[in-house]
């Protein structure tokens, strides 16, 4: 090796690249940008301000925060529902009012405030949620002209009532405590807001009137047509809003016991622009209540905190909008290009230097000598079939397979002319077993393992394993289960070829040759599903060894097939049986002499083992031309390979005229023919085997004659 | 400058020999108690905003007294944003420099009463400037809105003359603001006693120079025989005046107007007729109130709240005849001396 | 609409109906409010909305494409603001006005480039660049809220200027109406604004240049705003720079809007601009005839303006299937 190429390997090999791509699918990388500003912001105003985390300020510094964050949630509904609501500071400044009256000019318990305060909110919030849902006007529109005529309802009142409120003597208990103490280390209007944003994160995320208000804001028509209340929903989306701004306003009157003209001025502007600097959507259906808080606290703290630095009128102002500038466009610029980054990034190439192997040319002499012997197989459902990756056939002669469309097809036996849908599963499915009861098990790319009875019942059997600790991406669901066998105790062991990629995309985990592979065990006895072995270059086919001691499986991406131990001294190990081979291995079965059966979906090429020596080339190759033009591995000639059980090859098979099966991916021995199957061919082919045993098929070979 | 500064150095050298020499008036206990006091205490102002003149004077003024003795100035900037003002107050009470004494200068009657309860519960002493509120602090420096309110009315009737219409126009600021309505209240008052002057109209400005000539022009197209008209603030009454221009009636209608005595705003204006009379705050002596109170507050040793002393400070209305050089003060000229530090 | 442009009287929509209630309030003062239909009156009413009406026009342009300046009047007050403290302290006239020139435009560019090339959403882009001018302008540039005009300045002088005995305004007012019209009806780039506001992608799929004639919009509606401060300084020989704080912004939004500009873009006109400040000039001049307290007049203004947009939704519901998303 040379040292370029040793620091290519040390490069691609121990420096996780892949995990940025993982990282940027996650859906929390959404609250990445708003999060990074939250921190700076405590973390610079923190650290001029003296005393800024002390215990004591923060718990009158944080009253304020309690009582915009309220408005900021119902804000934040209001958006996602779609609309906008600029009345917030109307509907505040009434219910503050409300309260006060109630409490200092009717001397009535501050529980009758409370009352009024939340039916001024929700009157309000009525209003405009009646116009803006049921009637239909816009809402930026109308919660402006209710705002303006909010706004002046309460310059009249707090003018007329002023001078009496003052004049009151009542006073309560718990204003005080409402307005003044603490409980738990935090005061009252803190604990409201994290209570209700707690509330309404679940309601929103879990629950049915939540989803109804996401769907409405991510497409109204769309919600309409399938049958939400689009009209009562947005209704609900202003009360809401109301019901939060008018807790904000019954805070503030306990906690400066009165109403001035002043109260809530500005405020729909300020909660707006905390709602957009956490990251919520104008026009509906992205954000979260977790944003709406974290833009209140940036808002906040940023404003009070300017103010108590000293600095003069305006560079606040600068200051917010340099802010909401920069947030928006990161956070604009972000969502549009997070799907464009994640092409560029998510492919990361590892080096590997393939092993030195035997030609399979015709006339080389090798084991691996390809012929043309599969040019003359008869064909089943030509033109019919569209992938079939895997075959087989049951006790009754009559074949299976499956196909692209998410279908298993049963063609009749004797002539297999006659065909019918056996099962619709969805999904690919991939490779078949059946089990001793007849049930035909399958793994099913995109999906997970199935079995489906001779009643044609589909049932699940497993979607998921345990998820590994170190995870970023989840990897505990199965993305591409492609082939699986069953041990005579009825364990199905099967394989799950990549962690990363989709089964559809498996030319891009060719490309990476990542080692993500995956052999895992199903026990039908407690239906749990465990991960024995992982890190292999794309599993592929599993086989039971005829002892049923041991099982072969094929690790496509590096050629190579190994032998897993169930029983004996090397119980739980896996060993290397084949190596280098020329052609990548897919499904393995059992032959009617003892040996095994080898399906090649390709054969190795030197341009592309080369290029799997230079990662940095792929990257460039993935990220520059487009799909059509990229270098991955050969599948235009394939070939059965049969092999013994010490992993000998014992004759290659293949179409050299590359008409009938170029490519090869599951081959299946019944009664001296081999049936042969490929994922991107359009028939199954019926190739008689020169001196097979004519009576020998797979299941009396697993599971005895018939009963 | 350059001689402001010679100046400044002479007395450095000055107060240094004065310290190093034995002095026989370290005999006076007067100036150690008065340091002791004194020195470290913090004063901080809230005033509406700091953008205007009346706070940049007091801010001025006080800074200079206030590090003089050895104390910390700080101002708070809420830009006319009550719950921003309300909130600045909350963090310097319970933030780790609480102030010693703090200015208030009230946005409207209520919404401060709560904090400076609280402030003074913390041993704060509360100033309140200007504007009053309905608490009692520790004090209040500022006007008797009232007799300001008199005042305009008197200087109107004096500008309208007897030969003229007798109808008075007013331009309000709003109807929450005490200022605003204690002025109203104190005009009705002198014109109870003058029944036969008559207040025409009385929109409200919002304190807004657009609005105030708005209103100002429907006024006098429905009333083009006005003779004077009281507008309640200088910082609204240019509106006004655009409005008695617009309406060719310069010289013939009295603008009478209430401001902080700043050159540019005040003394300028009715050079060139724009105003009529300028009720006018003496800013200087004003701020010399607050920085005696100031003191002995900090001195006295009376715990915040047991206090309620009202200081008013001198109104005069001032018209273009009585005008003299020191009647105004110059915000430019402040700035450039604070520039020039 | 039709060819010409006229108001579709057959079928009443929102512009209609504002200016059936404008008529109503101009019939019901002219009536019963002495001194109302007096020529000084009418020309007060027209001149006290001009500068209100002139930025509408800006306003006007950049919703007909799809927009909104919520910077407009910070743009408005601070540019002049700048101006005028340049000017008092020495700069001469030339290199200020420049300055400012180049402030306004750079602004205006500044907008622009963000919502079209950026795709950021007007409505934030001009909510931050607006909060800045006025930051920046307000803490970096300017001592005071307000600035006065320097006596005897040309802007001083703008503000006594006379035709007719009609206020300059009122001239500029009409003037930039009238240029506006013509540039949207008869110019190339006016039709192509209407397309733009109307289907954006389908416009820039028959070739029109959208993105540049975002900036544009953006820079236009910046010069205008620096046209209404210029007339606000030269009426009141200053400016106050807390009039960004004030409601002007929504008055404006809403003179626009009310006279049945759609938000969603890509309809109404100047027309539709002159209707609603008709509507905003009558209610507000009747108003303090009666002498209204001003609180009042809020709410009168706001109820009238309310029953004015129920109305329209009554008589002209949206349509679930044909509403577009994000129309807010």
């Amino acid at each position: 090796m040379t040292f370029r190429e040793r620091l290519q390997a040390w490069r691609y090999n121990l420096v996780p690249d892949h995990l940025v791509g993982e990282i940027l699918t996650k859906r929390w990388t959404d609250n990445a940008i708003p999060f990074l500003a939250l921190v700076a912001t405590l973390g610079v105003f923190g650290s001029i301000i003296p005393g800024f985390f002390k215990l004591t300020s923060l718990q009158e510094s944080t009253r304020q925060l309690g009582e915009f964050s309220l408005v900021v949630i119902g804000m934040t509904v209001v958006m996602l529902g779609g609309g906008i609501d600029l009345s917030v500071g109307s509907i505040f400044a009434l219910s503050c009012f409300s309260a006060v009256y109630v409490f200092f000019i009717l001397e009535q318990s501050i529980w009758l405030a409370l009352a009024a305060a939340l039916a001024a909110g929700l009157v309000f919030g009525a209003i405009n949620g009646y116009l803006v849902g049921y009637l239909r006007l816009r809402a930026f529109l109308t919660t402006l002209v209710t705002f303006i005529f909010g706004r002046a309802l309460f310059d009249i009142l707090v003018t007329a009532y002023a001078a009496d409120v003052q004049l009151s003597q009542a006073s309560s208990d718990v204003l005080d405590f409402i307005g003044d103490g603490t409980f738990w280390g935090l005061s009252v209007s803190v604990w409201l807001a994290i209570i209700l944003a707690i509330v309404t994160h679940i309601a929103l995320t879990r629950s049915r009137p939540g989803w109804h208000v996401l769907a409405v804001g991510g497409s109204r028509r769309s919600a309409h047509n399938a049958g939400i209340r689009v009209r009562r929903t947005v209704f609900m989306t202003y009360v809401f809003s109301g019901f939060c701004a008018s807790i904000g306003g019954f805070l503030i009157a306990c906690r400066l016991s009165g109403a001035g003209p002043g109260t809530g001025l500005n405020l729909e502007i300020m909660a707006l622009t905390a709602a957009v600097v956490g990251g919520v959507s104008l026009g509906g259906g992205r954000g979260s209540v977790v944003k709406g808080l974290m833009g209140a606290i940036i808002v906040l703290t940023m404003t009070n905190g300017l103010i108590r630095l000293g600095y003069g009128t305006g560079t606040n102002q600068m200051v917010l909008g340099i802010l909401l500038a920069v947030a928006v466009t990161i956070d604009i610029r972000w969502l549009k290009n997070r799907h464009k980054v994640l092409n560029e990034v998510y492919v990361a190439p590892v080096y590997l230097k393939m092993g030195e192997t035997q030609s399979a040319a015709p006339g080389s002499g090798t084991s691996y000598e390809l012929d043309n012997r599969l040019s003359a197989a008869d064909h089943i459902g030509l033109g019919e079939l569209e992938g079939p990756e895997d075959v087989i056939l049951d006790r009754d002669d009559h074949l299976y397979c499956g196909t692209r469309h998410g279908e298993i097809v049963r063609f009749f036996a004797p002539d297999y002319k006659r065909s019918e849908v056996f099962a619709h599963i969805g999904g690919f499915p991939l490779g078949l077993a059946f089990d001793r009861d007849g049930n035909l098990i399958s793994c099913v790319g995109a999906m997970g393992l199935y079995s489906v009875s001779p009643d044609r019942d589909v049932k699940r059997l497993s979607a998921e394993t345990a998820r590994s600790w170190t995870s970023i991406a989840d990897d505990a669901r199965l993305r591409d289960p492609n082939d699986c066998d069953i041990a005579p105790d009825g364990r199905i062991y099967f394989t799950d070829s990549t962690k990363r990629y989709d089964a559809h995309d498996w030319a891009l985990d060719s490309i990476e040759n990542r080692a993500t592979g995956r052999l895992l065990v199903y026990d039908p006895k407690d239906g749990s599903t465990k991960t024995l072995l992982d890190g292999y270059r794309y599993t592929n086919g599993v086989c039971m060894a005829h002892d049923g001691k041991s099982l072969f499986f094929a690790e496509s991406w590096a050629c190579r097939v190994h032998r897993y131990w169930l029983e004996g001294p090397k119980a739980g190990t896996a060993e290397c049986v084949i190596r280098d081979m020329p052609g990548y291995p897919d499904n393995i079965n059992r032959a009617s002499d003892g040996n095994y059966w080898m399906a090649w979906l390709g054969m190795r090429t030197p341009s592309f083992d080369l290029s799997l020596r230079h990662p940095d080339m792929r990257k460039r190759m993935t990220r520059r031309l487009p799909q059509d033009e990229w270098l991955f591995p050969n599948i235009n000639t394939g070939g059965v390979v049969k092999f013994n059980e010490k992993g000998g090859i014992v004759e290659t098979l293949g179409d050299l005229s590359g008409n009938a099966h170029p490519m090869v991916t599951s081959m299946r021995e019944h009664k001296g023919y081999l049936f042969v199957g490929g994922i991107l061919n359009n028939r199954i082919g019926r190739y008689k085997i020169e001196g097979a045993d004519p009576n020998w098929t797979s299941p009396a070979s697993y599971w005895g004659g018939k009963p | 400058m350059k001689l402001l500064r010679t100046l400044m150095a002479a007395a450095t050298a000055l107060a240094v020999t004065a310290f190093v020499a034995p002095s026989f008036a370290a005999d006076d206990p007067g100036p150690a108690a008065y340091a002791k006091a004194l020195n470290g205490k913090r004063v901080m102002l809230v005033p509406l905003a700091m953008g205007f003149d009346l706070a940049q004077g007091w801010a001025h003024y006080l800074k200079k007294e206030v590090e003089a003795w050895g104390g910390t100035f700080e101002t708070r900037d809420p830009n006319w944003v009550v719950d921003a003002g309300a909130q600045a107050i909350t963090d310097a009470i319970a933030s780790d420099t609480r102030p010693d004494v703090l200015i208030i200068h009230a946005p409207d009657l209520n919404s401060y009463s709560k904090l400076m309860k609280k402030a003074q519960a913390a041993g704060t002493y509360v100033l309140l400037v200007d504007n009053p509120a309905n608490f009692p602090a520790d004090a209040f420096v500022g006007s008797d809105w009232d007799k300001l309110g008199q005042l305009e009315a008197e200087a109107a009737i004096k500008g309208c003359g007897e030969n003229s219409s007798k109808k008075i126009g007013l331009v309000q600021g709003d109807q929450a603001n005490s200022s605003s309505l204690y002025q109203y209240a104190g005009i009705m008052k002198v014109l109870e006693k003058h029944p036969d002057f008559q207040v025409v109209a009385k929109p409200d400005s919002n304190w807004d120079a657009t609005t105030s000539r708005n209103v100002t022009t429907t006024m006098l197209q429905q009333h083009p025989d006005i003779c004077s008209i009281i507008d309640f603030w200088d910082g609204d009454a240019t509106g006004a005046s655009a409005a008695i221009r617009d309406a060719k009636l310069d010289g013939k209608v009295f603008l009478v107007t209430t401001g902080g005595g700043e050159k540019a705003a005040d003394c300028d204006k009715l050079v060139d007729g724009t105003y009529g009379a300028v009720v006018m705050t003496d800013l200087a002596r004003q701020s010399g109130d607050m920085n005696a109170i100031i003191k002995f507050l900090l001195q006295s040793g009376q715990p915040a709240g047991t206090s309620h002393t009202y200081i008013y400070t001198l109104e005069k209305a001032t018209t273009k005849a009585d005008l003299k050089p020191d009647s105004c003060w110059d915000l430019k000229a402040l700035q450039a001396e604070a520039a020039a530090k | 609409m039709n060819a010409i442009g006229w108001p579709n009287w057959r079928r009443l929509n929102q512009e209609g109906i504002v200016f059936a209630i404008a008529i109503l309030l101009f019939a019901a003062a002219a009536l019963g409010l002495p001194g109302f239909l007096t020529a000084d009156n009418l020309v007060a009413i027209v001149r006290s909305v001009s500068v209100l009406g002139i930025l509408a026009l800006g306003m006007a342009v950049v919703i007909i494409g799809r927009g909104i300046d919520l910077s407009a009047v910070a743009i408005m007050a601070m540019s002049v603001a700048w101006y005028l403290q340049l000017l008092n302290t020495g700069t001469s006239d030339g290199l200020a006005f420049l300055y400012v020139l180049a402030g306004v435009l750079a602004i205006g560019l500044l907008n622009g480039f963000l919502v079209a090339y950026a795709d950021v959403p007007a409505i934030f882009v001009t909510l931050a660049t607006g909060s800045f001018v006025f930051g920046y302008v307000r803490s970096q540039l300017i001592t005071q809220d307000a600035v006065p005009v320097p006596g005897g300045h040309w802007v001083e002088l703008l503000g006594g200027v006379r035709f007719l005995d009609i206020p300059v305004e009122v001239f500029v007012f009409a003037g930039l109406a009238f240029l506006v019209f013509l540039f949207l009806r008869y110019t190339k780039w006016g039709r192509f604004i209407y397309f733009a506001g109307d289907n954006p992608v389908a416009a820039r799929n028959i070739g029109v240049p959208v993105r540049p004639m975002l900036v544009l919009r953006y820079v236009l509606s910046a010069f205008v705003a620096l046209i209404a401060g210029l007339l606000t300084a030269a009426s009141l020989h200053s400016i106050n720079t807390r009039i960004v704080n004030s409601t002007l912004l929504y008055d404006i939004v809403l003179v626009a809007v009310i006279g049945g500009i759609g938000l969603s873009g890509g309809r109404g006109g100047v027309r539709n601009v002159l209707v609603g400040a008709a509507l905003i000039g009558i209610l507000l001049n009747a108003m303090t005839i009666i002498d209204i307290p001003l609180l009042y007049q809020n709410l009168i203004k706001a109820a009238i303006l309310l029953g004015a947009i129920i109305v329209d939704g009554i008589i002209n519901p949206r349509d679930e299937q044909t509403a577009q998303q994000g129309d807010i």
